[in-house]
C-alpha cells in the first residue's frame, strides 16, 4: 500500500499585496526592471507556504511567485535567449512571452537557486520546478535548427542548476513538461537522454510532470525515463490516464492531479476521495502524491487555499 | 448590405482614457469623490472622445468605453448570477478580475442603453455599440453553476439578447458583438454560432461580430453561417498574412477590415493605409467593406490614437473618391 502525500503542482497565486508590489517595482510592460527587496519576497513566500501548510499540504513549493510564466523566468536567466511577443499559453486565457534562441544557450549564473534558498529557510520539504522539453518546444529557435541538440543543451543547463539546488538542500526536483503530451515519438527518445543528463550526479528525487491533457502519447516510452515520479492530469485526462495506469505495470511513483486547478468550483469531497482510492488501488509505488492538476495561478488568491483544503480533506479520510 | 456611404470608417470600441479621468477613477475607488461627480466626469470624457473621433473623420463612432474598466468584468458586475472573487493573471504583472458564475444568469442592470442614449444626445454621427458576446464572457469566467459550458453560454445569450432588444427599441441601429474567444476553441464553434442566434433573436439592427488575435483558419468558412451582417477582423497586426484564408470561399458578409495596427505607436501614413484598405477588395467588393483599426485603441496614447484614426479616415476618403470617380 502506498502512503498518500498531498502536494501542489507549482504556482500559487501571488498574495494581493505582493502582486501590487511587483506591479510597482517591475511595471506592466514587457521590459520590467527588477529592484526586488529580498525581505519583501521572503514575506510573500512565507505567506503562501503557510497557506499550503494550513490546508494540509506535506510537500511544498515556493509558489513560483516571481515567475511570469513557465518559460520566461527560466529563459531570461539563460544566455542565448531573447524575449519576444506574447502568445496564448495552451488553451488558457493566459499569455506568455515567446523566448527566442539567438545563440548557444549557456548558464552563466544560477536560475532559481536564490528563490529556493529563501523558501528552504522556511520549509525543508520543498519541491523546485524546472523545465526542459517544454522550454525548447515553445521557444523560437533561430540558432540550433536541431531540436535534439537544443533539448540536450537545455538539459545540461538544468543539470548544473539541479546540482546547485542540491548543494543548497534540495531533495525534490520537478521537471514540468506539458509540451511532452504533444510530442512525437522521436522527441521521446531525445527526452529520455535529456533526463539522464539532467540527473547526472544529482542526488534528489525527480518528478516528471504533465498536465492539460491525457498522457497517451508518452506511454509506454515514459516508463523507461529515469525519473522517480510521473505526474499525470486526472482532471483533463481522467479516463485515459486511468486506463494507462491499469494497462501498464508502473514501477514508478505517481503524482496524480485530482482536483481542477483552473476552476473556482469546489469538487465534492466524496468524489475526490473515490478518485484517489481508485488511483491508489492501481499504483504500486511506495508513495502516491496527490495534487491539483495544474498550478494554482489560474485562481484568485482566496480560492487557492480552499482548493487545497478540498484536496487534503479527501486524503485525510483515506488514510 | 447596407445603405451607408462607400467605405464607412468606424472604431472597434475603446479609446485611450484621458489622464485626468484615470486619476479621478482612482480617487473614486478610494471613496474620495461622489457618484455624481464621477458620472459628470465620465460624461465629460465621452464628450471629449466623441469630439476627437469626429475631428479625425470617423463616420460611425462609440463613446470610447470611457465607463468600462474591462470587457469581461464590466458586464459581469451588471448581470445576476456572477460574482468576482479576485484577480487572476493574464500575463506577467497584468491581471483581470475574473468573474465566476455562481447562480442562474439573469438580466439585472442595463449594460449599454443609457450610454447609448447619452451618446445619441451629443452626436449626429451614426453610433455603433460594442458588447462582449456570451461565448467570450463564459470562456473568460469560471463556471460553478451550470453543468456544461454550453448551458452557461446559452443562458448568458438570453441575457444579452434582452439588452440588444432594449438597445434596438431605444433606436440603436448598429450593434457589435465582441467575441475574440471564439477561435480559441474551434471545436465549440457550433455553440458560439447558436449563442449568436440567441443574442440576435428579434433584434432589429445591423449586427457585426468582432474577432481579433486568433487563428481565423480555424473558424473560416464556418463563421459565415453566423447570424450577423458583418464580420470585423484584425489584419494589420499580422501584416495582412491572413487574407489568403478568406479566398477559398466566397465571403458572404460585410467585412470590417482592421487596417491599422493598435499594438504599435508608429503612425501609418495615408498612403500605407490606402494600400492596406485595397487589400480588402481581394476578399469582398468595396461596397461591403467597413474601414477600422484592428481592435480597441485604449493601449495607445490619445495623441497616437487620434493620428492613426485621422490618417485612416483620410485614406478611406481618398479611395472612396477614386472609386466614385
Ligand atoms: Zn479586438
Amino acid at each position: 500500500m502506498s502512503r498518500i502525500i498531498p502536494t501542489v503542482l507549482g504556482s500559487y497565486p501571488r498574495p494581493p499585496w505582493f502582486r501590487e508590489y511587483l506591479r510597482k517595482v517591475e511595471g506592466l510592460q514587457k521590459e520590467g526592471g527588477r529592484a526586488m527587496d529580498e525581505a519583501t519576497y521572503a514575506k510573500a513566500v512565507g505567506e503562501v507556504i503557510r497557506e499550503q501548510r494550513d490546508a494540509g499540504i506535506k510537500l511544498f513549493t515556493d509558489g513560483q511567485l516571481l515567475w511570469h510564466d513557465l518559460l520566461c523566468h527560466l529563459a531570461t536567466k539563460i544566455d542565448g535567449f531573447e524575449m519576444n511577443g506574447l502568445i496564448r499559453y495552451f488553451d488558457n486565457n493566459l499569455y506568455y512571452r515567446i523566448p527566442k534562441i539567438k545563440a548557444k544557450l549557456e548558464r552563466r549564473r544560477s536560475i532559481v537557486v536564490d528563490e529556493f534558498r529563501v523558501a528552504y529557510s522556511i520549509e525543508h520539504e520543498m519541491k523546485t520546478v524546472l523545465s526542459c522539453f517544454t522550454l525548447a518546444s515553445l521557444s523560437e529557435d533561430e540558432f540550433y535548427h536541431d531540436k535534439s541538440e537544443l533539448v540536450m543543451d537545455i538539459a545540461h543547463i538544468m543539470n548544473q542548476e539541479a546540482k546547485e539546488l542540491v548543494r543548497n538542500g534540495a531533495k525534490y526536483i520537478q521537471i514540468d513538461e506539458p509540451s511532452l503530451l504533444y510530442a512525437e515519438k522521436e522527441d521521446m527518445n531525445v527526452m529520455k537522454d535529456a533526463i539522464e543528463v539532467i540527473r547526472r550526479g544529482v542526488d534528489a528525487k525527480f518528478f516528471l510532470v504533465t498536465y492539460f491533457r491525457d498522457a497517451e502519447r508518452i506511454f509506454p516510452e515514459v516508463l523507461d525515463f529515469n525519473v522517480d515520479v510521473i505526474g499525470l492530469d486526472f482532471v483533463e485526462g481522467y479516463e485515459k490516464n486511468f486506463e494507462l495506469l491499469r494497462e501498464y505495470d508502473m514501477d514508478k511513483e505517481v503524482q496524480a492531479g485530482v482536483v481542477d486547478g483552473r476552476t473556482t468550483k469546489m469538487e465534492d469531497k466524496e468524489q475526490v476521495k473515490q478518485k484517489i482510492r481508485a488511483i491508489h488501488d492501481a499504483v504500486n509505488g511506495e508513495t502516491l502524491y496527490v495534487s491539483p492538476n495544474t498550478g494554482l495561478e489560474f485562481l484568485p488568491y482566496i480560492k487557492a487555499s480552499e482548493k487545497l483544503k478540498v484536496l487534503c480533506n479527501s486524503v485525510g479520510d483515506i488514510q | 448590405m447596407n445603405n451607408r456611404k462607400l467605405l464607412p470608417t468606424t472604431v472597434v470600441g475603446s479609446y485611450p482614457k484621458p489622464n485626468w479621468l484615470r486619476r479621478l477613477i482612482r480617487e473614486y475607488e478610494k471613496g474620495e469623490i461622489s457618484n455624481k461627480i464621477m458620472r459628470r466626469a465620465y460624461d465629460d470624457a465621452v464628450k471629449a472622445v466623441v469630439k476627437e473621433q469626429e475631428l479625425a473623420g470617423v463616420d460611425i463612432l462609440w463613446d470610447g468605453e470611457m465607463r468600462r474598466d474591462e470587457m469581461t468584468s464590466y458586464f459581469a458586475r451588471r448581470i445576476e448570477g456572477f460574482t468576482i472573487y479576485g484577480e487572476v493573471r493574464v500575463w506577467g504583472n497584468n491581471y483581470y478580475p475574473k468573474p465566476a458564475i455562481i447562480d442562474e444568469l439573469r438580466y439585472r442592470d442595463e449594460l449599454a442603453v443609457s450610454d447609448y442614449k447619452f451618446l445619441r444626445r451629443i452626436t449626429d454621427h451614426e453610433i455603433k455599440i460594442p458588447i462582449t458576446g456570451p461565448y467570450t464572457l463564459v470562456d473568460w469566467s469560471f463556471n460553478e453553476y451550470y453543468r456544461t459550458r454550453e448551458e452557461a453560454v446559452y443562458a448568458l445569450a438570453e441575457v444579452i439578447n434582452q439588452e440588444l432588444r432594449r438597445l434596438a427599441e431605444a433606436g440603436a441601429s448598429y450593434i457589435q458583438i465582441d467575441d475574440p474567444a471564439i477561435p480559441t476553441h474551434p471545436e465549440e464553434i457550433e455553440v458560439a454560432k447558436n449563442s449568436i442566434e440567441i443574442v440576435t433573436r428579434e433584434v432589429n439592427a445591423y449586427i457585426g461580430i468582432h474577432i481579433c488575435y486568433g487563428d481565423y483558419s480555424k473558424i473560416y468558412p464556418e463563421i459565415l453561417e453566423f447570424n450577423v451582417d458583418q464580420i470585423d477582423l484584425e489584419f494589420a497586426n499580422r501584416n495582412f498574412k491572413d487574407i489568403g484564408i478568406f479566398k477559398d470561399y466566397e465571403f458572404t458578409k460585410d467585412l470590417g477590415f482592421g487596417c491599422v495596427d493598435v499594438h504599435t505607436r508608429r503612425i501609418e501614413s495615408v498612403e500605407e493605409i490606402k494600400d492596406n484598405i485595397r487589400k480588402a477588395f481581394s476578399i469582398v467588393k468595396p461596397e461591403r467593406v467597413y474601414v477600422d483599426p484592428d481592435c480597441g485603441l485604449k493601449l495607445l496614447s490619445s495623441e497616437v490614437a487620434f493620428k492613426k484614426l485621422r490618417n485612416m479616415c483620410q485614406a478611406a476618403r481618398e479611395i472612396r473618391e477614386e472609386l466614385e470617380g
